[in-house]
Parts: C-alpha cells; structure tokens; sequence
C-alpha cells in the first residue's frame, strides 16, 4: 500500500499545514511518511503545494510525477494537478472556490463547500481541515481520530492550544460531508 | 554533555533540523552562520535550541565571518558548525582550506540549490559536489557525507563530528534541498549515540609537538587556555607550529596531512550495498538520487533486468576500490547526479574502461524523473 497525496492551493490556505498534520497522522499511524513542500515565495501570494506519501514500506522519492490523490483548494490547482492524477484515485475538491466539475471520470471526486463549514466550526480558516477531514474519510489512509491527535500535537507545539476545539470541529465538518 | 539536552525520541522532523539536532548531540556547542535558502531551518533551530543549553549561537555577518568563527571556537576548545548553501559555500573556501592546514575539527553544512550563483534560490541541486572536493586551493583529502534523508541529516551530523575529531579536519555535509525540506520520522534514542571526543596531549607541556602526527599521523589538540603552547598558522609549519617555509617542510606537512586521510580512508568510507552482486546494471548513486533511483530499479527489475545500487553515504574520499570491483563484474554502471556530470568522473576513473558508465544529467530545480533513470538503465543493459 502506498498512496501520495498533493495538497495545493493558495498560500495561506494551510495547505502545508494539512499536509504535516497528514503525515504526521500517518506516521503515528505506523507507516512510513514523507512531506515535501513545494518550496518558494508562496507565502507572499500565489499557488502552494505539498506532497505526502504514505506507505507501509520505506518511501522512495519524495516528489511523484503521478499522485494517487489531490486536494484541490482552488481553480488553478485544479487544473495543474487534475491530469496528473492516477486512475482510481481520489481528488477532493473545494467547492467554494471552484466552479467547474472534475473532468476526468477514472477518479472518485468529492467537491466539499469547505468555506461555510469551517465557519460553523469556528473559523473561515480551517477550511484546510475540513479538506482534510474530508479526504480521510474518501480515502481510509488514516482513521480521523489520529488525525484529530496529531492537528492537536502539532497545535500544541506551536502553542496554540485554543485553536484545537475548533480544528476538531472543522476536520468533523469535512469528515461528515462525504 | 547531559542526555536530557538531546531530542530523545521519535519526531517528525525535516532535514535541516535534524541536522541541527545531530549537531547538538554531537556535542556542538556553538554555531556560527549567515541565514540562507535552504538552510535557514538549521541556523533558526540553533538559534532556538543553543543558548537553552549552555551554547552559543553567532548571526554573523556573511560566511567568511561564519567558519573563521568555528575556526576560533574549536580552538578554544568547542565543537562547533556552520550552514549555508551555494553562494556562501563559495565565500567559505578559503577559510575551509585554513581548517584543513591548521587541522581544525569543525563541521560545514552545505544544503545545495541550484547554481550558479544566485540561481535557483528556492530549488534542489547537487551541484556543489566538486567544489566540496576542490574548492580551496593547494592540495588536500576531503571528508564528506551524502544524507539521503532526515533520519540521515540527524546521524551522518553526529560522525561529521566524530570524523572531524577523529581526524582532526574539517567535514562537510553535502546535502540538497530536498532533503533540507522533506519531512520524515527521525528516531533518536540517546543510548545508541556515541561520541569520539577531542584528543588530548598527554606528554608534559614542553615535550608537547602540536603538529606531530601519532602512529595514525593526527596530532592529539591542545587548545588555547589548557596550558600547553599553541601556535597556529595557515603557513607551512614544522611540528612545533611554527612557519618552516622550506622544500622538506612542506614536502612533510601536505604528505601527512594527505596521508592521515588516505591511510585511513577505511575508517571513513561508508557505503550501502543492495542487490550488487550478480547484477548487470549498478546505480551508483548519493544523497537525494539514492532515493529516486529506488523506483527506477524496481521498475527495471519488473523489466527483467538484474540491477543493483551502490550508494554512497560518504562522498569523500571516493571509493575508488569498490568501484573499480564492481565495474570488472557488470555490463554497466548509472550515475543519476542533480548536475550536469560530476561524481560520474571519479566513477569513470575507478571503473578504468572495464565497463560502460552511463550519466544521468540533471540541471537542477527538481528531481530525476524514474523512467529517465530506468532509460538509461535498460541502454546500458542491452
């Protein structure tokens, strides 16, 4: 078993962060992780990504031409990443922010409106959550309740503790919306 | 050093702060550097974890300034380290060379990116790998390691530091961006860690010969404050330190210095053999090209094609032996590098025409694609 995932979208929608938590998870998990941003001026606007793999056997490359998966937080990430995307694999989408469907039809789409459900679990900012709630429960790579622990792990050792009720809520919201 | 300074435990941690945390369970004490892409994580987590411990952390003014500091601090008597990438790699040849002359320990990071010069600030590259070896002037032996990953990043820092003791010169970590970035389980388990510490003089102070090599030809250290006297110069120096601008001087210092390396060049080679004998095709490969080339041999070997991998976990000084062995047993050897072809020459030597080396050229920017990789593998098959 291995699958790799692409969390892309715009800088500042926590994509990075989704990615680590994921990986994080994997890794309590019990299986070998790897987590690579795509390195560069993101942070100052523009598009970001990161990579995943996870597997039960030790990761190869850290970079996949062709991922299993691809949470798509935008249009242009959408587009960049949609093709590349093996047969079978999952793409969860952002509704929200993209108004065209997934055209490929050797893949299972899931198009989330992550934008009001992370406002009704506290904050417009955890739409990266409920992305990745949401691509936890599409796929099964990791169950949710390792994911909640490692979001709240990794809040902590930012300190950031207050935020983790919220994040909870948020990676529920995604979760339930499959 | 306490145990509880060292990041007992299983972390998911990327590259540059695994390198760092190897650096502080070394027993590095001080880092001195120059922020820089894609090393700024290893300076910022020194910068974070140093001065709780009892350490110093210098933001220096560039990266001349950064390795004559570690320079300064090993003489008094600390284990000490500095990062960059490219350009400041540049900045730091002269005084690498003043490191080996003076046979400073001291460890220097390299986390390659695209060049050259400013070149791809943000991108991967292994573009650095003969600078490392040939970069400062006059004749020298290098010892430097490849990590291939975060786990890596943290081990390969703890024998930067044992070598450099042990041999009494700088060592360098040539790693990538990749690797810098990549995030991974890293495991340390303080137990496990062990430290070959400073060599101290043992004679009485005015038998005391600085710069007279033991039956291993490295000098034991006495630094500055210990009593003995010290003298250090970056000119040729007799045993006693002091300046002996003569023909035999000179001839005596770089043959021992050489030496000291090269005699024992088997207690720093370290390789990682898989699948090699009994195959037809080897990958020769390093740091981050070790792991891309894993898919392309497993793609080879669906193919039918006996392939194996040599990698190199010390880069310098080359396996020439272990080369030259495997090329006299295979119909070729692959040599994926992130630059344009540059261990591949050092390959080519050792295999001495016995075999067919084939280059797998990468500007930099990204990584190998496997099926260039495995192209390349099955030409050298036929």
């Amino acid at each position: 078993m291995e699958r790799s995932v692409i969390i892309a979208g715009f800088g500042g929608q926590g994509v990075i962060l989704a990615g680590k938590i994921l990986a994080q998870a994997g890794m309590e998990h019990g299986l070998e992780v790897t987590w690579l941003p795509s390195y560069g001026p993101e942070m100052r606007g523009g598009t970001a990504n990161c990579t995943v793999v996870l597997s039960d056997a030790p990761v190869g490359s850290p970079i996949v031409d062709a991922p299993t998966d691809l949470i798509a937080m935008n249009l242009p990430s959408l587009d960049k990443f949609e093709p590349i995307v093996l047969p079978d694999g999952t793409i969860v989408a952002n509704k929200s922010l993209i108004d065209r469907p997934v055209q490929r039809s050797d893949v299972h789409a899931h198009f989330v409106d992550v934008h009001p459900l992370a406002e009704q679990a506290g904050s417009a900012r955890a739409i990266n959550m409920v992305a990745l709630g949401a691509y936890v429960k599409a796929t099964g790579i990791v169950p949710i309740d390792v994911v909640k622990r490692a979001m709240a792990d990794m809040l902590t050792a930012g300190g950031k503790e207050k935020f983790i009720a919220m994040n909870e809520k948020a990676l529920d919201a995604g979760y339930n919306a499959i | 050093m306490s145990a509880n300074e060292i990041l007992a435990g299983e972390h998911f941690l990327n590259g540059d702060v695994a390198c760092a945390e190897g650096a502080i369970a070394a027993g590095c004490r001080l880092f001195a550097g120059y922020p820089i892409t894609p090393q700024s994580e290893i300076t910022e987590r020194m910068a974070y974890r140093l001065p709780k411990i009892g350490g110093d952390f210098l933001q220096m003014e560039d990266e001349l300034a950064s390795i004559a500091a570690i320079l300064g601090a090993a003489w008094g008597g600390m284990k000490a380290m500095t990062a960059t990438s490219g350009p400041g790699f540049s900045l730091m040849m002269e005084n690498i060379g003043l490191g080996i002359m003076t046979e400073t320990p001291c460890v220097i990071v390299d986390v390659q990116r695209g060049g050259p010069s400013t070149g791809l600030p943000t991108a991967t590259s292994q573009g650095d790998m003969m600078q490392a070896r040939w970069g400062t002037h006059g004749d020298h032996e290098i010892i430097a390691y490849a990590p291939a990953s975060p786990q890596e990043m943290f081990d390969l820092t703890i024998k930067a530091f044992n070598q450099s003791e042990r041999f009494r010169q700088p060592v360098l970590i040539m790693t990538d961006e990749v690797v810098g970035h990549m995030m991974e389980r890293v495991v340390i388990d303080p137990d496990k860690i062990e430290i070959y510490p400073r060599r101290k003089p043992t004679v009485p102070y005015e038998q005391f010969l600085p710069f007279k090599g033991g039956s291993d030809l490295v000098p034991a250290m006495a630094c500055a404050g210990e009593g003995y006297r010290v003298h250090v110069t970056g000119l040729t120096h007799d045993e006693r330190g002091y300046p002996d601008l003569s023909v035999d001087s000179q001839h005596r210092l770089i043959t021992r210095l050489l030496d000291k390396i090269r005699k024992n060049a088997d207690e720093i080679i370290e390789l990682e053999e898989e699948n090699v004998h009994g195959a037809d095709v080897v990958l020769v490969t390093y740091g981050i090209t070790a792991r891309t080339s894993l898919r392309a041999m497993e793609l080879a070997q669906g193919k039918g094609i006996k392939v194996g991998m040599l990698r190199l976990i010390s880069v310098w000084p080359f396996p020439t032996a272990a080369v030259h062995a495997i090329a006299g047993e295979v119909k070729g050897i692959v040599v994926p590098e992130l630059n344009m072809g540059q261990m591949v020459r050092e390959v080519e030597r050792a295999a001495a025409g016995q075999t067919r080396v084939r280059l797998v050229p990468h500007a930099g920017g990204g990584l190998h694609r496997p099926e260039d990789i495995l192209a390349a593998i099955e030409e050298v098959a036929r």
